[in-house]
Formats: C-alpha cells, sequence, structure tokens
C-alpha cells in the first residue's frame, strides 16, 4: 500500500498517570514537505516528537493511543534506533556532536564505512579498518547539500555554533534513506543571517523529496519556511493551516486561545504608576539557558507585574540575575537606591525578596523542618529568631514555632505540624512554605518565580489568591514570572513579555490573544500593527 | 498482607515456645540449690573422685555403681566441707593481704616500665598489676582449718585405698593437689562444679542432670525469642524508625549479648568495656558531624586532627606537666594546631568541590605517611618520648599515672557489681556532644546546616559558602584532635606513625552505622553508632574465642568485623533512612 503521507499520526493520546498531555492529535505530513509545529511550552510538541521517535519515556509510561503510520503502512516503533532505521532523522537543539572528533567522523559516526582485513576476518567486524577516503567523499556531499564548505578534516571544537548546526544537519542528510527530519528549533542558537541560510537549507532538503518537521516560536520564520502548519495547545489540535492561508497574527492568536476564565477573582483597579519601586536599565544575566541580554524595565510600587515569555527567552533571568545568585550586570535601583547587583545579602538585606521557580534545588531545605524552613533568612538575614547567651546566639525554638503556627495557619499549609520535613510535603504545600520564608523577611518587594510549577489545580488557585492578598492588604510590591499565560493575567496588572533576554512589549492582562503570541515570538504586537496597516495602504 | 500474617503467626510461635522454655528453665533453674541437684553433683563428683584416684593409683577404674558405697559418700561430703572451709577462709586472708600491698605492686611495676623505656623496650598493651604473694602468711585460723583439712582427706584416702589397693601414701599425697583443685575453685557454682567433674570423670550425663546444669541458658534462650517475637512483630515500626541497617546491627549485638551468656562469659564486664570504648572513641565519632552538616560528608581526612591532638600529647609529657593541667594543656596545643591545619584543609576542600570523598580520604593517608616521616626528625628530648639509641619517636608511647593515663576515666569512677562505670569519660563525651548540639543551634551553626544540606539554598540567602565550609572543617579536625586524646588517656598510650590512618574509617563508619548519611546526620547518630560499633566488637571477639578456641581468631575476627562494619556502613552510606 503506498499513500500520498510520508508520516501520519492519527488521534494520538498520550497519558501520564492522570494525567493527560496529548488528546486525539493528528498529523500529517507529504514527502517534500516542511510541516511547521506551532506550540507553547507544555503544548505537547515535544511529546508528540517523544512518541514519533519511540523515546524510552513514552514506552516506560504505559505507551500511548492512536497510530503512527509511515508510507500508509504501521510504523511500530519502539526506540529512537527504530526511528532511525526507519529513515526519521532529528537535527537536536542541544548538539549532540563529539568535539575531539572531525566533521567526518562525525557526521558517519557508528555508520563508518570499513574494509575486512586480516585480523577482522578472524577477530569480527569491529576490528576493521576506517576507508576514510569514501567517508570524507560521503560527508563533502552532505556538506555541499546544506550549502557549508568548510573541510570536511576540521575538528568540531572550536567551530562556531551555527556550524555545528550545520554539521549536525549534514550528520542526518547522510544517513541513506531518510524521510523525515525534524528540526527541534534549529534557529534559537543561530544570528540572524545564519538561520537565513538554515532556512534556505532546509528548502533545499525539501526539494529533495524529504519531508521536514519544523519546531520553532519564531513565527516569521514559520512564514517564510513552512508549507503546513500545526498548531497545538494545551495537548490539543487547535488547526492545522495552509501557511498561504494564514497569517502571522492568525496563528498568534490560535496559539495562545483563552483557556477558561480567569483562575482568581480580583476587582479591576486602575494601576498605581507613581513611584518607581524597581528601575531596571540594561541588565545581562549570565543564567546557563536564561539568558538575560540587556533588558530594560520599571516597576511600579505595589503593583503586581508579571513576566511572561517562553521557556528559554530570559525571563527567569530577571530575579536570579538581581538577587545575584547568576553572575550579571547592570543598573538596579529599589526605591530611588542603587542597588550592588551581584550580591545576594544586600539584596535581601534593602528587602527583596525571592521565591524560586526552584522549588527542590534553591527553594527549601527538603531535610529540615517546616519551621526551620520559613525562619531561616530571616534569621541569617536579619538575625531574629535568635537569642543571645553571652557571645552565642542560639536559636530561639519557642518563637520559631509561634511563627511558623502563624504561617501554617494564615497560608493554609497542609502538614503533621511545624516539624514535619519539608521534603515530603506536597508541591504546593512546599510552594508555600517557600513564600512563608519570604514573608517572614517582611520585604518591601517581592520576586515570584514560577509559583505554580509542578502544582495541582487548586493549590496553584490558593498560591495565586495568596499573592494577590499579600498584595491588597499589605501592598506588597509583587513581580511574578510565569510560563503560564493564563495565571499572570488572573492577577497581574501589567503583563512584560520577554523574548530573547529583551523587553518585547508590556501588555495588560486583557490584551488580545494575537499581542501575546507574537510577543512572545519576538514581535512587538504595536509595530507588527502598524507594519501590517502600512502594507494595506500600499496596496 | 499475608506477610504480616505470617509474622504474626511465627510470633505466637516464638512466644509459645519462650514460655515453654521460661517454664523448663524455671522449673530446674532452683534445683540446682535443692536436693535433686545436689545429688546430681554429688553423683558426678563421686565418679571424678574414683577415676583421679584410680589415675594416681595407675590401676584401671573400678566400675562406679559397685563401689560407690554410702560410706564413701559421707566420707567424700565431710572432706569437701573442711575443704571449702579451708579455701574459703585461705582465699578471703588472701584477699586481703592483696589489698594491703596493691599501690605498693602498682608503684613496682611502673618503675618496671619506666627502666624498660629507658632500656628502649616495647610495653606490652595489655598488662595487669600483680601483687607478690610471696611475703603472704596464712593466718592461725587459716592454719587449723588445713589440718582439719587434712585429716579430712586422709580418711577420704584411706577409703579410697580400700578400693584401689595400690594408692600407698605417697601416692596419695601426690594427687593431693589436683584433687584439691579438681573438688574446689574460688566462686564454684553449679555449672562450674558440674562441668569439672563430668571433664575428670567422664562419665556420661543424663537428661534431667542436662536440664539442670543448662537451666539458665535455657531462660536466656527464652528471653532471646521473646526479642525475636518483639522484633517479628514490631519489625515494619522498627525497619522505619531506625532503618535496616541498625536493625540488622542491633539485632547482630543482642545476639552476641546472649552467646556471650551462653559461652559463660561475663556479660556485664564486657558492657562495661564497651561503654569504655564509646566513651574513648565517641569524640571521634563526633567529629564526623560538623563536616557532614557542612556539606564535606565524612571527614575521612580525620588524621589531621588527631596528629594535631597526638603532637599536643606528645608536648604534655615532653614538658613533663602532671595530671588535669597536662591534659588541658595537650588539648589547649592540639586544638590550636587543628585549627590552623583545618583551614588550610578546608581551603583545599572549597577548591575541590564535589570530590569530597576521595579528597578527604587522600588528605588523610598522606597526613599519615608525612608525619611518619616527621617522627623521626621532630627534635623531642624525652627519653619516655624517643628511642633510646637513634632518633625518632618510639611506636607507642605508654602513658602513666605522671601523664593523663586514664585521667578521665578514673574521674568519679565507681563500681556496680561488674560494671565499672567511668564517670568522667561519659561527662566528658556528653559534654562534647551538648557543645557540637548548642553549636548545631546557633545562627552559624543553622548557617552551616543549610550549606550542607542545599549549598544553593544557602547561596539564594545570602550565605558565604565557603566560610561555612571552612568553620565546618575545622571543627571536625579539632574535634578529632580532642578525640585522640580521649583515646589516648582511656587506651594509656599514643599510638603513632601509622596507627591513626584507620581511625578516620572507624569514626566515619559508626556514625554511618548511627543512622547518619554522608549528607545528614544527628547527635544521636554518634552515640547509637558508636555504641553498637564498638559493641560489636567487644562482644565479639570474646565470643570468637570461646567458639574457635586456641587460634588467633579474635585478631583475625577484630580486623575483619571492624572492616566489614566500614565496608557494610559505605554501602549504605548513600540512602538512609530519615528517621
Amino acid at each position: 500500500m503506498h499513500s500520498e503521507y510520508v508520516l501520519e499520526m492519527q488521534n494520538i493520546t498520550k497519558r501520564y498517570g492522570e494525567n493527560t498531555v496529548l488528546s486525539d492529535v493528528s498529523l500529517s505530513i507529504k514527502p517534500g514537505e516542511i510541516h511547521a509545529l506551532l506550540g507553547e511550552n507544555g503544548a505537547g510538541k515535544s511529546t508528540l516528537m517523544n512518541i514519533l521517535f519511540g523515546m524510552p519515556v513514552i514506552h516506560d509510561t504505559g505507551g500511548f493511543e492512536g497510530k503512527v503510520l509511515l508510507d500508509g503502512e504501521e510504523a511500530g516503533i519502539f526506540s529512537p534506533h527504530d526511528a532511525m532505521m526507519k529513515g526519521i532523522g532529528m537535527v537536536h537543539q542541544e548538539f549532540m556532536l563529539l568535539p575531539g572528533f572531525t566533521i567526518t567522523e562525525n557526521i558517519k559516526l557508528n555508520r563508518e564505512i570499513s574494509n575486512p582485513h586480516f585480523f577482522s576476518r578472524i577477530f569480527g567486524k569491529n576490528l576493521e579498518s576506517l576507508d576514510m577516503k569514501v567517508m570524507s567523499s560521503d560527508a563533502r556531499k552532505a556538506l555541499d547539500s546544506v550549502g557549508m564548505n568548510i573541510d570536511e578534516y576540521t575538528m568540531v571544537h572550536g567551530l562556531p555554533v551555527g556550524y555545528m548546526q550545520f554539521v549536525e544537519i549534514a550528520r542526518e542528510i547522510d544517513k541513506s534513506g531518510v524521510k523525515l527530519l525534524v528540526f527541534d528549533e534549529p534557529t534559537a542558537v543561530l544570528t540572524e543571517s545564519e538561520a537565513t541560510q538554515l532556512i534556505s537549507v532546509m528548502k533545499k532538503i525539501a526539494e529533495s523529496g524529504i519531508a521536514v518537521i519544523f519546531i520553532t516560536h519564531r513565527l516569521d520564520e514559520v512564514m517564510a519556511a513552512s508549507d503546513s502548519i500545526t498548531i497545538l495547545r494545551d495537548g490539543k489540535l487547535v488547526s492545522t493551516l495552509r501557511t498561504s492561508e494564514t497569517n502571522i497574527v492568525e496563528m498568534a492568536e490560535r496559539m495562545i486561545g483563552r483557556k477558561g476564565e480567569s483562575m482568581v477573582d480580583l476587582e479591576k483597579r486602575e494601576n498605581p504608576h507613581e513611584t518607581v519601586a524597581l528601575h531596571i536599565k540594561d541588565l545581562r544575566v549570565e543564567m546557563p539557558g536564561e539568558r538575560v541580554n540587556g533588558l530594560d524595565l520599571d516597576v511600579y510600587e505595589g503593583e503586581i507585574l508579571g513576566i511572561g515569555g517562553l521557556a528559554g527567552q530570559g525571563k527567569l533571568g530577571i530575579p536570579n540575575g538581581i538577587m545575584g545568585l547568576y553572575e550579571a550586570e547592570g543598573e538596579v535601583a529599589l526605591f530611588g537606591e542603587p542597588l550592588k547587583i551581584g550580591d545576594t545579602s544586600a539584596a535581601l538585606r534593602a528587602g527583596i525578596a525571592m521565591v524560586s521557580e526552584d522549588r527542590k534545588r534553591v527553594g527549601l531545605l527538603l531535610d529540615q523542618a517546616i519551621e526551620d524552613n520559613i525562619v531561616f533568612n530571616a534569621m541569617q538575614v536579619r538575625g531574629e529568631f535568635l537569642r543571645k547567651i553571652g557571645p552565642f546566639s542560639l536559636k530561639n525554638s519557642k518563637e520559631i514555632k509561634e511563627t511558623a503556627k502563624q504561617m501554617i495557619k494564615d497560608l493554609d499549609i497542609r502538614c503533621t505540624g511545624p516539624l514535619q520535613l519539608s521534603g515530603t510535603l506536597s508541591g504546593g504545600n512546599q510552594q508555600k512554605v517557600c513564600i512563608a520564608r519570604a514573608l517572614c523577611m517582611n520585604p518591601r518587594f517581592l520576586f515570584v518565580s514560577e509559583p505554580t510549577r509542578g502544582i495541582d489545580i487548586g493549590a496553584k488557585k490558593l498560591v495565586l489568591e495568596t499573592l494577590a492578598k499579600l498584595n491588597r492588604e499589605r501592598g506588597m510590591t509583587i513581580v511574578m514570572v510565569s510560563s503560564e499565560l493564563q495565571e499572570l493575567r488572573s492577577i497581574s496588572d501589567r503583563i512584560a513579555i520577554v523574548s530573547e533576554g529583551k523587553l518585547v512589549d508590556i501588555l495588560a492582562p486583557d490584551a488580545a490573544d494575537a499581542d501575546y503570541g507574537l510577543a512572545m515570538s519576538g514581535i512587538n504586537p504595536s509595530e507588527q500593527r502598524r507594519k501590517e496597516a502600512a502594507g494595506h495602504d500600499e496596496q | 498482607m499475608t506477610n504480616n500474617k505470617i509474622r504474626k503467626m511465627l510470633a505466637i510461635v516464638a512466644c509459645v515456645l519462650a514460655l515453654v522454655l521460661f517454664a523448663v528453665g524455671l522449673i530446674n533453674l532452683p534445683k540446682r540449690g535443692s536436693e535433686s541437684g545436689l545429688k546430681v553433683l554429688e553423683n558426678y563428683r563421686i565418679q571424678a573422685i574414683l577415676k583421679h584416684a584410680a589415675d594416681a593409683a595407675g590401676e584401671t577404674p573400678a566400675a562406679y555403681a559397685e563401689k560407690d558405697t554410702p560410706a564413701l559418700r559421707t566420707v567424700t561430703a565431710s572432706y569437701m566441707d573442711a575443704l571449702s572451709e579451708f579455701e574459703r577462709l585461705d582465699n578471703e586472708a588472701r584477699e586481703r593481704y592483696r589489698e594491703e600491698h596493691y599501690a605498693e605492686a602498682e608503684a613496682a611495676l611502673e618503675e618496671k616500665h619506666r627502666k624498660m623505656s629507658e632500656a628502649g623496650q616495647d610495653i606490652p598493651d595489655n598488662y595487669t598489676v600483680e601483687v607478690d604473694m610471696s611475703g603472704y602468711e596464712a593466718p592461725a585460723e587459716v592454719k587449723a582449718a588445713e589440718v582439719k583439712e587434712g585429716e579430712a582427706y586422709d580418711v577420704l584416702r584411706n577409703a579410697l585405698a580400700a578400693i584401689y589397693p595400690s594408692l600407698d601414701a605417697e601416692k596419695g599425697e601426690a594427687m593431693r593437689d589436683g584433687f584439691r583443685k579438681m573438688l574446689y575453685q574460688p566462686d564454684d557454682g553449679f555449672a562450674e562444679q558440674y562441668d569439672r567433674y563430668r571433664e575428670v570423670s567422664g562419665a556420661k550425663g543424663t537428661f534431667s542432670a542436662f536440664l539442670i546444669r543448662h537451666a539458665d541458658d535455657i531462660v536466656f534462650a527464652g528471653f532471646a525469642l521473646l526479642v525475636v517475637a518483639a522484633m517479628l512483630l514490631y519489625s515494619e515500626w522498627l525497619v522505619k524508625k531506625l532503618g535496616i541497617p541498625r536493625v540488622i546491627i542491633g539485632l547482630f549485638f543482642i545476639l552476641l549479648c546472649f552467646m556471650t551468656l551462653w559461652c559463660d562469659l561475663s556479660l556485664p564486664t564486657l558492657l562495661s568495656n564497651t561503654v569504655v570504648r564509646m566513651g574513648m572513641n565517641a569524640v571521634m565519632v563526633l567529629a564526623m558531624v560538623p563536616g557532614i552538616q557542612c556539606g564535606i560528608s565524612l571527614n575521612l581526612g580525620l588524621p589531621i586532627g588527631l596528629v594535631a591532638g597526638l603532637i599536643g600529647g606528645l608536648l604534655t609529657i615532653e614538658f613533663g606537666i602532671p595530671g588535669w593541667g597536662g591534659f588541658l594543656f595537650a588539648i589547649a596545643v592540639g586544638v590550636a594546631i587543628a585549627a590552623v591545619c583545618g583551614y588550610l584543609y578546608a581551603q583545599l576542600l572549597n577548591r575541590l568541590k564535589g570530590e569530597e570523598m576521595s579528597v578527604t580520604t587522600y588528605v588523610g593517608f598522606s597526613i599519615v605517611s608525612l608525619m611518619c616521616i616527621a617522627w623521626l626528625v621532630l627534635p623531642f628530648t624525652s627519653l619516655k618520648l624517643r628511642w633510646p639509641l637513634g632518633t625518632g619517636l618510639r611506636n607507642t608511647i605508654g602513658l602513666d599515672s605522671g601523664n593523663f593515663r586514664h585521667i578521665l576515666n578514673n574521674f568519679a569512677s565507681f563500681k556496680i557489681g561488674k560494671f565499672v562505670v567511668p564517670t568522667g569519660l561519659l561527662l566528658f563525651m556528653i559534654l562534647s556532644c551538648f557543645l557540637v548540639w548548642l553549636f548545631s543551634r546557633s545562627k552559624t551553626g543553622v548557617a552551616m546546616q543549610a550549606v550542607g544540606n542545599n549549598p544553593r539554598f544557602a547561596e539564594a540567602a545570602g550565605i558565604n559558602v565557603n566560610k561555612m565550609r571552612i568553620i565546618g572543617t575545622v571543627l571536625s579536625t579539632v574535634l578529632g584532635a580532642v578525640g585522640i586524646l580521649v583515646y589516648s588517656q582511656s587506651y594509656g598510650f599514643m599510638q603513632l606513625y601509622t596507627a591513626p590512618r584507620q581511625m578516620g574509617f572507624i569514626a566515619a563508619s559508626a556514625i554511618l552505622i548511627g543512622g547518619a548519611t554522608t549528607s545528614r546526620c544527628k547527635i544521636s547518630h554518634v552515640l547509637i553508632g558508636t555504641f553498637l560499633f564498638q559493641g560489636v566488637l567487644t562482644l565479639g571477639m570474646p565470643v570468637a574465642n570461646v567458639l574457635v578456641p586456641g587460634s588467633t581468631i579474635s585478631e583475625t575476627l577484630r580486623i575483619l568485623i571492624s572492616n566489614g562494619i566500614i565496608l557494610y556502613a559505605l554501602t549504605k552510606s548513600g540512602g538512609a533512612s530519615r528517621a
């Protein structure tokens, strides 16, 4: 049986325990087609690709429902090796190259061309000698086809990042019988000209009859490269579009969508916008995977400012950089007073508190009691909860217990008592312990980073309500960084969208979905409108 | 569910068995003092006497049943009375004499050791003060009793001579000493007499006699079964509370306790030794605590601290500072050196984060090797320390009452039966633990624990991680210095050269057995761990000696047990319980 599609994924559903991450998603790609896969973080793109490649994480958790057809036949892919044998290739986001090997060796790794000789006939194929000539001519061909004229004997170590990406592509092309290539965010690390070149290479590959799945969050690249588009949102298929029949704004809108109503009921209010609580100018943070690259932002006293953006775009770098957890430079002033950047205890003493996004590794002492976690910062930074006995200051258990009990009551932390180890709490309650510790500092300014990551929906609501309450009742200025747009929109007064380490725009919580979608792909929505308006005028 | 049921069933079976054993044991135990017990003893005694006499006479032993006449029994009984009266009085008198002359003998022994040191001989590790009994003269009442005993013996010998004609007066006199020893020993109980008589006579035992003889063992077995039953019933709870390693080692320890009872060893004495060894090792084990808390995990570089402490001790002897002053001086010097070395060591560890285990191990080895050279070249002059010929310090340096030998052990120590309570040692241990506990509750202590627990968390709270690691490492090293001095004063010797190499491992495994992990520990882990580790060692060796007598098994076993425990503890170092 032969089909017009090289790949068909039909009605794919995947559950991790109770949690449905993909439901009823279908996808079909013709040979020679570039198909863009769009979606926010957590929309299900990676899961879909993991299924396509038969990753162990899928099969170890009970497999999936639905069918994967290659050329109209049931594919039966149970391991990445199966996928490779069946002609599916992947260009990874993080390069999978051996730095100490030449380009040829990397391209031919584990698929070496070898000649038998005396010993290999006795001791087996593993001892055959390599036919470097054939190998390099193959590599040359592959490199030429991606438009690289670099010498194939060059070491990978020391190549510019962009080149590595192309070597990786060349390796996939060199595999014989490649029918389908997946590009996972290939342009994320490339310069603009390299990205343009990559797109042209991609088109060239497609012309040779290989189907391409292109995963990206850059909408303009999707417009430039793809023939058709599949948009996922929350594990569901939103739409399958022809690129020629759509535009950036429509894509952005569909990608974001409105996911139900606001999670927390709050009355509307005017933004205060009077005093600047935190002034950030040209902030640069070297946080691996979340680099901030020259960001300017003003936070006003008494507001809740949301910071959104896709993963890896630098939104997490902002609080971590200002708190001095990663190397940072730039100008930061808190309530008009300049803040020494990169000095954690100075920031804490100045009255900034932070709830880290990495609860387990940064946020908590998992092996210690709730009460010790709650009062830790106040004790270490402000010298509270201590009793002076001669030259020693010992911790004041009674005071600590009282405060912890009060916090447990105020924040409704579900636990057996203040002595329970924080590592044994559920995610939501751990988060509350983190918030309680921040509150013990009586901060003027609170950074909350991914407050609802990995906690269930009921606990999410409670955490958000707690934050809103702190803001309304204590007048605390809060900056909330989150990947979930929905929760940002629920309680923020303004939402700053960050892309590629820079501020794109600050939007109102009720701004159009399309605006959010555009901003997240790094396109300033108002500029895009202007451009479009200009385009219309020209017509 | 079913597992649970099986466990309950087994527990019930064990309980029932235990009750049966208790019943049997408790019925038979009082028989020892009663008529039936005495009868059993008498039977065996007569057989033993007949055998002994036949041996002495050089004749074949007479058939027992024929010669066992009531007359012989009466004679034997009256001889036994006279003999025990004499021996009792004699022993009392000797004991009195020994007590009177003990101080004299001790002084003499020290003088001898001093001379041996000067002559460059090694002083044996284990010695006891022997009172010279040559000056002893029996008092009048003892002499009177001896005369009576002699008369009774003549009667008995005559009775025996009637059975064995060739047993003349000369042969009778020759066998007299053996006779006495066979019939009477100080602190004689039922079990001892029973064993001795049977050994001499080679007579066959009867089941009822066996029950009486082993009544106490049967009762102990009952207790052991009760323990087993309790363990079965509460096994889940125990494992949850203590973790499997501690339950296993704890069970092994309890098993050893019962073994000592079955082997008729003195459990109180051995437990007393255990407590002493626990006290002398506890501070070194405690030194692991700040290390683990500050995040360098097990401080296997403990020998740095130990060497510092040893230098303190050596200086005390060099300057000849006596008593408490000397001990405190040794501690002060040891602490000072340990603090400086610990600081440098901590700097090294801060530069090699993440590889602490191997770094500490090799630092420990290196410092021991380095000091092996240093001990040879350090300019100590005291003859107590130096080899008399050539240069360098001795291998083991004996402490005496002029230094700080047993200064903590003997402080306010008292006896409960055979159990000696080393009050000073225990107080010092508790004081050290208390201070470390207090520190762990101070602001710095809390910060230090956070660094060990989660360095990134600590950083996020503005804590200087490196500084806290330095504090922890220095504290650990300092405790090591104090620990070795406590150890030496109790042991009575300071061991130089390669001796400190193993101690870091011993301390580390003790705390691991106590329930600590390489990243988390409490004071209770120190106490439990040291007790179990030392307990298993102290009880294990004598038991092994009884089980495999007349071999060097105890030394082999000591190495096996201590290294085995270390290995076992290290395998458990990763994932232990949160208890």
